[in-house]
């Protein structure tokens, strides 16, 4: 079985939302260091 | 730190697959960034805001801005403590799983191995006996709080860093397991695929709403307090972004760790996932689904049951301790009692209090607890703060303050905001929660023992709230 276009979708989304978000204000947090 | 591992709690791993999975799957991820966006984020950086300009408690810092208003202060430190109650009890069930872990002691019969460990009656109103695994748990982990708390920020900055990374590797680790199962896949797509049909009910804009604010850990006096210990030049808006990012994309991960193990239960029983539905609730999922999956497992049955139950419990310990450190604090400020004896006697109340969960109808108590707490004590104190602090303060002076430390400045669209749209969103969830505990009482259970078990630590908090901003402290004595 593999994954329904839509889900793929959602998981990029999500993926690029939340952990793309995290990583870009931990970068900005360790640059003001 | 602190306050990501506050934020992060039992809540994330079980509570949002659950939600999320009741909700459309994937479809609930739109309102739910939705709602992270335009309430979770922007009243993350209110409570930063808050704490870091008034630099004190919550009632303090409520004193500040008025002093008729300290009690809304006292309030929001006094509900935590009551979540902290029943939270360290469901902490020391995970305590007694990660024991019982190591050879697999639920055995084929979760199910009826949970209701043993619990002398479970079946109903709130038949008492039962006590569990003394479950009064064990709670010893340790009340000792734990305290230990952790009693010489203050120190001690929790040492072990957040222990508690905050770990945990997370551990679900990582979990997920990887997890998602190398066969039948994982049909579990991960029936979590992600989306069904839009969802997105036009009402209800799962709320639940949305209601996951975000409960699982920031807001409302709660713990992200002021938190923001009272932070530099003066620390950057407030970043902070909370990184925040409530982390925990949404633990909240996200999680939903991968269950949702392929629940896949390859699934198979394994032969049934679709749609018969497990009931199943994967709140204490179902981490107590009967989670473990029988786990014996079902090919190989290191025991090591992946061991460090499901300890990433549980190091996401829960920081959750725990956040929840009695604001009234800790508190006490201390208004009355200069030492923190370590403040500390001490809130930790010997809780576990009094925790006690009473302790019997063979503690998990039923525990849910009706739950439900009001969650449903309406911490949505009214996320209300009453929108209001106080948007419409009783100048919020613009908050604006400019968090602008001042920070590199990312906030607009006008954050007053509006904290203003309109959460206290919007927050009204409409009481009223719909009222409405619907009036025509379907929660779990058809008499009104009397609503009253008594759910309404009562409600009333009594909030009146509590009053009678401590009137006890007055020795320096407004000598005044």
């Amino acid at each position: 079985m593999s994954l329904p276009l839509s889900a793929i979708v959602m998981l990029v989304f999500g993926c690029v939302v939340l952990y793309g978000g995290l990583a870009y204000f931990i970068y900005r947090a360790l640059k003001k260091r | 730190m602190a306050a990501i591992g506050s934020a992060v709690g039992l809540g994330n791993v079980w509570r949002f697959p659950f939600v999320c999975y009741d909700n459309g799957g994937g479809a609930f991820l739109i309102p739910y960034f939705v709602a992270l966006f335009t309430a979770g984020i922007p009243l993350m950086i209110l409570e930063f805001s808050v704490g870091h300009w008034a630099r004190s408690s919550p009632p303090n810092a409520f004193k500040k801005i008025n002093k008729k208003w300290e009690w809304a202060g006292w309030w929001t430190v006094l509900m935590p403590f009551i979540v902290a109650i029943y939270y360290i009890v469901i902490m020391s069930w995970c305590f007694s799983y990660m024991i019982y872990s190591l050879d697999l002691r639920w055995g084929e019969t979760a199910d009826s191995f949970f209701k043993a460990f619990l002398g479970d009656t079946g109903s709130p109103l038949v008492f039962g006996g006590i569990s003394i695994p479950v009064i064990l748990g709670l010893i340790a982990i009340w000792f734990v709080v305290f230990f952790i708390l009693y010489k203050g920020v120190e001690r929790i900055g040492k072990v957040v860093a222990l508690t905050v990374p770990l945990p997370t590797i551990l679900l990582i680790i979990l997920t990887i397991r997890g998602l190398t199962l066969p039948g994982a896949l049909d579990g991960v797509s029936y979590y992600l695929t989306p069904n839009f049909s969802k997105l036009l009910d009402a209800n799962v804009w709320l639940a949305a709403y209601a996951q975000v604010f409960f699982s920031l850990s807001l409302a709660q006096g713990i992200m002021i307090t938190y923001a009272s210990f932070l530099k003066k030049k620390s950057d407030l808006t970043n902070n909370a972004f990184i925040i409530s990012l982390a925990d949404a994309g633990t909240s996200f991960l999680a939903g991968f760790t269950v949702f392929s193990v629940v896949g390859y239960l699934a198979m394994n029983q032969g049934i679709s996932i749609e018969n497990l539905g009931t199943q994967i609730a709140g204490p179902n999922l981490t107590f009967i689904t989670y473990p029988t999956a786990i014996s079902l497992l090919p190989f290191a049955a025991a090591f992946f049951g061991f460090i499901f139950f300890i990433a549980l419990l190091t996401f829960g310990i920081d959750s725990a301790f956040s929840m009695i450190e604001p009234i800790s604090c508190s006490l201390n400020e208004k009355w200069k009692i030492s923190k370590a004896k403040a500390t001490g006697v809130m930790c010997i109340i809780g576990f009094l209090f925790s006690l009473m969960f302790s019997a063979g109808n503690g998990l039923h108590l525990l849910e009706i607890v739950d439900h009001f707490v969650a449903n309406f004590g911490l949505v009214m104190i996320g209300l009453v703060e929108c209001l106080v602090l948007g419409w009783m303060y100048t919020l613009s002076k908050l604006r400019e303050h968090t602008n001042q430390t920070s590199d990312i400045k906030i607009g006008r669209w954050w007053e509006f905001l904290i203003k309109f749209v959460v206290p919007a969103v927050l009204f409409t969830l009481l009223v719909v929660s009222i409405v619907q505990n009036i025509t379907n009482p929660y779990m058809g259970y008499p009104w009397w023992l609503i009253v008594v078990v759910g309404v009562t630590p409600l009333v009594t908090v909030f009146a509590l709230s009053f009678i401590l901003m009137k006890i007055k402290s020795e320096e407004e004595a000598a005044a």
